[in-house]
């Protein structure tokens, strides 16, 4: 391969790395500006939660729906802008203390095991809807077929006073 | 061949190339995803129990003091495996396993070894032995010290300490009450009680007929994110050679604010004991607060903290034959990484008849 035709190909595979990053850099997490949405396994007993209830499901402290469902909590990895909101809204904790919260209560005996944790919104709409009891957030432009959204302080996601926007 | 080729051919043979390999990978991507999430939802099923999970904490210690009759120098602190293992869907084994190192040997204990049956959030019972449900701290921290803020705990808690049961013997119900947005839950136990030798807990027998029980609750406000507000009551006939049997009655409560900035504890533990046959009784308390700070923006991994105890021992107690005491510490927390910190700690303690002393405490403490 001749010296030109090398430079031009690394300068082909370095402009589309910049283009990438501009582009990247250009639109703001996607998350971060929209709405979650909380979702729920369809047969799961419950249609709405209040926000302070949801924490507490999502703390581990309330972890079963009924008798016969426990709470399955799902949760995207570290990065994730809707891991962001997660923590930011609902656990008000940083990662570190997010970790730290989990193994105190393990340690407590409050809780057997963490939180579920998934690398993709499609992978968390697969899980909602396979395990009995689930619960996890994502944009509500992810939510797909098979899962049911709760509604939180009375209001389901693009209504006005819904609270995780 | 190559060098016939023309640039164009060459760069239109590098983007084919790019693209196989990007074809090429995001199947493996999506049979990993795949996999991933079978693996979870085998996990949320009934078909892989036992699933014993462990987790360890340990600490390496330093102590320069001017007491003469406190060890100085590098320590090494307890090395704790604690267990968690679902058996079903609705049963689980906790277990907790310590070695202390000794002067010539480690001290292994079982700390903790109980099955839990969960029926719901409202009642859950057990059976086995437990960090005995008084007070915060005891449940709260106990064997973990990374999980704690200081370097020690306080001395109504410390290890080998007897100033209440840190550990209980018996069966424990537990859960939610329902209560609106308090958040109170409950705990209710029925247990050997002390031993002879205060510090244990019958783990081979009741050292009399008499079995102790204990009563907790405690409220955590959905409106008050972080608050904690509780109390236990505990109570026993303690058996003494030679002597009449002493009921022993514990009350404790506290109020903890657990965000970190500001982290906030306070506890109080009263115990009274009531030599049967007599109608003395002899009160003795102790409380501690605590405050702490973890520090905002670049310095989010530094947390000061301070604390304040005291205990005062009834004169004459047919039980309790240490001193009062006063405990002033002062310290730094640094989270080095997620599961790893160093402590540094100042502490001046006034035991009564023994006079005024200071100590520095360093400390790097983990979980694994």
């Amino acid at each position: 391969m001749s010296l030109p035709s090398r430079l031009r190909g690394i300068a082909a595979v370095l402009g589309g790395s910049i283009l990438l990053l501009l582009g990247a850099l250009a639109s703001p997490p996607r998350a971060a500006a929209e709405t979650m949405a909380v979702i729920v396994h369809p047969d799961t007993p419950v249609q709405n939660l209040s926000f302070a209830e949801m924490r507490r499901v999502f703390l581990g402290e309330r972890q079963y729906w009924n008798a016969e469902t426990p709470v399955v909590l799902i949760v995207r990895a570290p990065v994730a802008p809707e891991r962001q909101v997660v923590l930011d809204r609902i656990y008000r904790m940083s990662e570190s203390q997010f970790k730290q919260y989990w193994i105190a209560r393990i340690f407590r005996a409050e809780a057997t095991s963490t939180p579920k944790v998934v690398y993709s919104n499609q992978t968390i709409n697969e899980l909602v809807a396979a395990i009995p009891g689930a619960i996890s957030l994502v944009r509500a432009d992810d939510i797909q077929p098979g899962v049911r959204t709760l509604k939180i302080d009375g209001f389901l996601p693009g209504e006005a006073n819904y609270p995780l926007r | 061949m190559r060098f016939l080729m023309s640039p164009s051919v060459a760069c239109c043979r590098r983007v084919a190339c790019a693209v196989l390999l990007v074809l090429a990978a995001a199947p493996a991507s999506l049979r990993a995803q795949t996999a991933s999430t079978e693996t979870i939802i085998a996990g949320a099923g009934a078909e892989n129990y036992p699933s014993l999970k462990i987790r360890g904490f340990t600490d390496v210690d330093y102590v320069s003091s001017d007491s003469a009759g406190l060890p100085q120098g590098f320590q090494l602190g307890q090395f704790v495996l604690h267990f968690t293992s679902p058996l079903a869907r609705k049963v689980t084994f906790f277990g907790e396993v310590s070695m202390s190192p000794l002067a010539d040997q480690f001290h292994i204990e079982v700390e903790r070894s109980f099955i839990r049956y969960d029926y719901n959030d409202l009642f859950k019972i057990s059976a086995g032995r437990y960090h005995t449900p008084i007070g915060y701290w005891n449940t709260a921290f106990h064997h973990g010290l990374w999980l704690q803020t200081t370097v020690r705990r306080p001395e109504q808690v410390k290890v080998g300490g007897t100033f209440v049961p840190v550990h209980f013997l018996g069966l424990l119900a537990e859960g939610k009450l329902p209560s609106s947005g308090l958040g109170l839950s409950y705990a209710a136990g029925l247990g050997n009680g002390r031993d002879e030798v205060l510090s244990r807990d019958g783990d081979a027998g009741d050292a009399n007929t008499n079995r102790a029980w204990l009563a907790q609750l405690v409220a955590r406000p959905i409106r008050a994110y972080g608050l904690e507000a509780g109390g236990a009551v505990y109570n026993d006939l303690l058996p003494l050679a030679g002597q009449p049997s002493v009921r022993e009655w514990i009350y404790s409560a506290h109020v903890v604010w657990s965000h970190e900035s500001p982290e906030l504890l306070g506890e109080y533990i009263g115990v009274r004991h009531e030599p049967q046959g007599t109608s003395s009784s002899f009160e003795s308390r102790s409380f501690y607060i605590q405050g702490a700070y973890r520090l905002p923006g670049w310095a989010n991994k530094v947390k000061p903290y301070s604390r304040y105890e005291q205990m005062e021992i009834a004169g004459g107690d047919p039980i309790f034959s240490f001193p009062d005491l006063q405990v002033v510490t002062a310290g730094i927390r640094v989270d080095l990484i997620d599961v790893a910190a160093i402590k540094a700690e100042y502490r001046n303690e006034l035991a009564e008849g023994a006079g005024r002393w200071n100590a520095v405490l360093l400390q790097a403490c983990l979980t694994f």
